[in-house]
């Protein structure tokens, strides 16, 4: 019987992270599924879906991690799954939308939209932000199928960046899809 | 997720350019609501687009609320109407013309295509019929447009329509005087007429279309300018060629069409209708910041019609195809730039200030979609003087294999360099001079056909 784990790894970033990561998995026979990763202010950071035999045991993938050599120890974050594996993670629900949001930069304001999200039960799929000068950007790409009424979410996300003076603009995530990605036809965007 | 500085260039693009979608036109066939009488005809017309039609404003919307386009305007095209109205007399056209002002009020739209006839190469009785009722039609509508082809590169030019033509646009323009003629400015000429316009006053749903198609038009020039703008502010004119412009609107035309046609096959999807072309061209509004002329005078001309004005049209249109085409599976319509006088405030300020004359327009419309369009001349120009102005702005189309179109407003008491102001999208502008006025008379009385030009040995 196989085993499936969800590994989150970070170090500061240095080349050959990616290599020494994924020796431990091949090493000990693991099959990688998925794998995103990402730098942020000097730190790397990966999370990876990988499957390996019965016999490897979460404590022993935490050993070999903590056996590679580096400038500063690679932290690693482990947990054996079950259901992760049978969901499809390549393709967005029907109705993902991509909300950006702008101000001068203080205190709280992923807060305050996380917090927006939440109180409607949406899904938050994925967060970037940046900063530039002094304002600040994040664009959440969220789940809005559980909206009823786009007309009533556009005036209360309208309502918000009036009152937290946040520049708000909600699109479907298609539109951004059509416009930028020049090799996807569109029927496969809007999956005709 | 897409990568962050993409994300936010579509975003200026919408916020900031304004980037919208200009139409969905909805074309239906309307041949198969031909009965015996006309009262049952003219019933069986409204209650045909009433059906197709009853939710397509509505659906429209709620496509543009979710994807955060706004859709600008929803229109219906028909099936030529002389041609449903086969054997209908002068008084039945008006009938049927009421009819379907009625149904583009019931289904929420604000202009209805395809009160047109097609005489190329001949004329019918019905034809004749139908060219009579245009006067009383469209001033006794508020909604209908209408239009007529009399030329084609196949056929030739059919002069004898183009004479009758001459006249017909004196009396609408006389019948409508209250309003300064408007109704002039709801019919329009063509020569190679498309059967899959979205774009007024010219739409029709062409006899070669399937029972309900969706058309679409892309957004205005004013998205073009404002990333034009942007682009040399950040590279630095010194640092840029006209090819890396015309790149440049390429790229901007690909996003444009990418989302219209995105937003179209939506709504076609939802109402179950088949979806037809997207039409590539820049449709200028009277709104500042929404003007052909203002690409013109960024791209280098200190006011358009100034030497190199054609040029920077050719760049333009050429540029747009191009982009557009790559961008979308089905591309038709007119696909170009309009150059409407009294539709873009830029192109009037330049009548006003006497550097775009008539000629300089008819030179235009040799690289350009579509023609003299919405040109304003005095009233008091005869009738063959406007049968010869069209004669040879459809030559142009003819010989050259693209569409052409005049749309000539004479507004009754008014004499060139006088304003005439028809309010929202229809616009305004100081009349057009017309030169060599009566110097045409011999031309027109011909009649006849100009024959169809020989398609090989192009020079």
């Amino acid at each position: 019987m196989s085993r499936r784990y969800v590994i989150s790894v970070m170090s500061k970033d240095i080349p050959g992270i990616i290599a020494d990561i994924t020796t431990v998995i091949y090493d000990l026979g693991g099959d990688l599924a998925d794998l995103n990763q990402s730098v942020l202010g000097g730190y790397f950071t990966m999370i990876l879906r990988a499957e390996f035999d019965g016999s490897v045991t979460k404590e022993e993938l935490l050993t070999r991690f903590a056996e590679i050599q580096s400038e500063t120890p690679i932290a690693a974050l482990i947990k054996e799954v079950n259901d992760v594996f049978s969901k499809s993670c390549g393709s967005l629900p029907e109705d993902t939308f991509v909300v950006t949001a702008q101000a001068e930069n203080r205190k709280g304001l992923v807060k305050c939209l996380g917090d927006f999200f939440y109180n409607r039960k949406l899904n938050v799929l994925d967060l970037v932000t940046t900063s530039e000068k002094n304002r600040y950007i994040m664009i959440f790409q969220v789940d809005l199928s559980r909206v009823d009424s786009m007309k009533d979410f556009r005036s209360e996300l309208g309502v918000l960046g009036e009152r937290e003076e946040i520049e708000l603009v909600l699109q479907h995530n298609d539109i951004f899809m059509a416009t930028n990605e020049v090799g996807t036809a569109l029927e496969t965007i809007i999956g005709d | 997720m897409l990568r962050s500085d993409q994300i936010m260039a579509t975003v200026e693009m919408v916020q900031k350019e304004n980037l919208d979608v200009r139409t969905v036109t909805m074309g239906i066939n309307l041949l198969d609501c031909r009965f015996g009488s006309v009262k049952k005809t003219c019933e069986m017309v409204e209650e045909k687009i009433a059906r197709f039609a009853g939710s397509f404003v509505e659906k429209c919307d709620e496509i543009a609320v979710k994807y955060g386009i706004p859709v600008i305007n929803k229109r219906i095209s028909v099936t030529p109407a002389a041609l449903v109205g086969a054997g209908f007399s002068r008084n039945d056209f008006v009938g049927l013309a009421k009819s379907l002002d009625r149904a583009a009020e019931q289904a929420g739209v604000d202009i209805l295509g395809g009160f047109t006839a097609q005489v190329e190469k001949g004329i019918t009785v019905t034809d004749k019929a139908f060219i009579e009722s245009i006067p009383k039609a469209l001033a006794e509508t508020t909604r209908l447009c209408a239009s007529i082809n009399v030329g084609s590169s196949n056929k030739g030019i059919n002069m004898d329509a183009v004479a009758m033509i001459g006249k017909t646009i004196k009396d609408l323009a006389q019948a409508t005087a209250d309003s300064g003629g408007f109704g002039a400015a709801k019919f329009v000429v063509f020569c190679n007429q498309p059967g899959d316009n979205p774009f007024m006053a010219g739409a029709i749903h062409g006899i070669e279309e399937a029972e309900v198609v969706l058309n679409v038009g892309v957004s205005g020039p004013g998205v073009i300018a404002r990333s034009l703008k942007k682009t040399i502010a950040k590279k630095g004119r010194e640092n840029l060629k006209l090819d890396d412009i015309a790149e440049e609107i390429k790229q901007i035309t690909f996003r444009v069409t990418r989302c219209g046609e995105l937003i179209g096959r939506q709504v076609s999807k939802v109402l179950g209708v088949e979806f037809g072309v997207v039409d590539l061209s820049l449709a200028p509004t009277p709104k500042i910041g929404d003007s052909v002329g203002e690409i013109l005078q960024i791209l280098g001309v200190d006011d358009v019609g100034a030497p190199g004005s054609t040029a920077i049209v050719a760049l333009l249109n050429d540029a747009v195809k191009k982009g557009g085409i790559f961008a979308s599976k089905a591309v038709g319509g007119l696909s170009g730039a309009f150059i409407p006088v009294m539709e873009d405030a830029i192109l009037a300020e330049a009548v006003g200030k006497g550097a775009l004359t008539i000629e300089k327009l008819e030179a235009l419309t040799c690289v350009c979609s579509v023609g003299l369009d919405m040109v304003p001349i005095p009233g008091d120009v005869d009738a063959t003087t406007i049968s010869a102005i069209i004669a040879d702005e459809m030559a142009i189309g003819m010989i050259n294999n693209k569409t052409t179109a005049a749309r000539l407003i004479p507004v009754p008491g008014k004499k060139a360099g006088e304003i005439v102001n028809f309010g929202g999208l229809f616009g305004k502008s100081p009349i057009m001079k017309v030169r060599n006025v009566n110097k045409s008379e011999r031309f027109i009385a011909w009649g006849g056909r100009i024959p169809a030009p020989i398609h090989s040995f192009k020079n």
